[in-house]
């Protein structure tokens, strides 16, 4: 008889933790897989918002760069030598990394970076701004 | 249900002298049994989340930082290109087709980020590659705690899955295409005689976004 209620028992207790399991693994399967979607929306905003300031910035200082490579003047000089320390910045910035330690820090430096060049290249301060503001309609000269 | 077959298991005649006893006894037992599996899947939700939203996270960044380099790039160049028809030309407006096509490309990026989000919000090719990936992140559900305890920042535990593969996701960017505006690009650079070096970064974009 108590080896009987022994195996009730075990088996009410067993059933307990499994039925707490069953749920556990259907709600880890459905959170794993809402968080993944979330999780990648955010990533690919992040990313995408990023990557496309990096790469303006890379755009915008190989053009000038190209544009200014054949003069000598001590001026052109130093705004390319300026240029030529964007771009390698850049170009050593994992920024598709997300797991890169000083994503932010670089980023930071890179934009400070720019605001060098465009003063030393006469550009308004304020230039990328108006350039980011285009795409919401905000169109200002 | 399974639990039904071990309470009968022990039951037989014993428990029949004493039916209406039983079946509350087995509303009671349905319903604690009812609540453990809500009780766990409330828990599991939430360890699932924790366990792969860093992992989404990372995933849509590569992807989403990969979509927009070309786009960002031809916006600076464009873009220093109008600057530089300034300081040539001050007294001249800025070529119609300069400022037209900075507007496009603003447009085009736009539009990326839009159907990007649109991508994602149901990303159907990838929901069989995701379920592989709950079975993978599933196998280790003891040490499951995923930004608890165990798991530091940068430790093991989130890393473990990260080269886990989730089928990329496709969207289709309304308007014109990237090539078209490049090559608008490369257009306006040979019109105002700009150097060659410039074409060839452009090709280079170009040739990248095929």
């Amino acid at each position: 008889m108590s080896r009987e209620s022994d195996d009730l028992f075990d088996c009410i207790v067993m059933a307990d933790d499994r039925f707490h399991v069953e749920g556990y693994r259907e709600g880890f399967n459905e959170g794993t897989r809402q968080g993944m979607i979330d999780g990648r929306k955010h990533g690919a905003s992040h990313g995408a918002k990023l990557s496309m300031e990096v790469s303006f910035y890379y755009g915008f200082g190989i053009t000038w760069k190209c544009l200014l490579q054949n003069n000598v003047d001590a001026k052109a000089r130093k705004r390319l030598k300026a240029l030529e320390s964007l771009l390698g910045l850049i170009q050593k910035f994992p920024h598709k990394d997300p797991q890169f330690e000083n994503l932010q820090e670089d980023m930071e430096k890179v934009r400070a970076k720019f605001r060098q060049v465009c003063s030393l290249l006469n550009v308004p301060t304020d230039f990328s701004d108006y350039v980011k503001s285009g795409g919401s309609g905000g169109m200002s000269f | 249900m399974s639990w039904v077959k071990s309470v009968q298991y022990s039951g037989e005649d014993v428990f029949d002298e004493d039916a209406d006893d039983i079946n509350l006894q087995d509303k009671e037992w349905k319903y604690n049994m009812k609540k453990r599996v809500k009780d766990g899947y409330v828990d599991g939700i939430d360890h699932g989340k924790e366990a792969s939203l860093q992992l989404g996270f990372n995933m849509g960044y590569r992807e989403g930082a990969e979509k927009t380099i070309a786009v960002g790039r031809l916006k600076g160049v464009i873009s220093a290109i109008q600057c530089w028809c300034q300081f040539q030309r001050p007294d001249n407006p800025i070529p119609a087709s300069v400022a037209d096509l900075l507007q496009r490309v603003v447009k085009h990026e736009d539009y990326i980020m839009e159907a990007m989000r649109m991508g994602l919000e149901n990303p159907m090719p990838s929901v069989s590659d995701v379920s592989e990936t709950m079975e993978d992140l599933a196998v280790g559900e003891g040490e499951m705690s995923c930004g608890g305890a165990g798991c530091s920042k940068g430790s093991g535990c989130c890393k473990k899955s990260s080269n886990v593969e989730l089928g990329s996701f496709f969207f289709t960017v309304p308007g014109e295409s990237l090539e078209q505006l490049l090559q608008c690009c490369m257009d306006i650079v040979s019109e105002l005689g700009l150097p060659l070096e410039l074409i060839q970064h452009l090709e280079q974009l170009k040739s990248a976004t095929e």
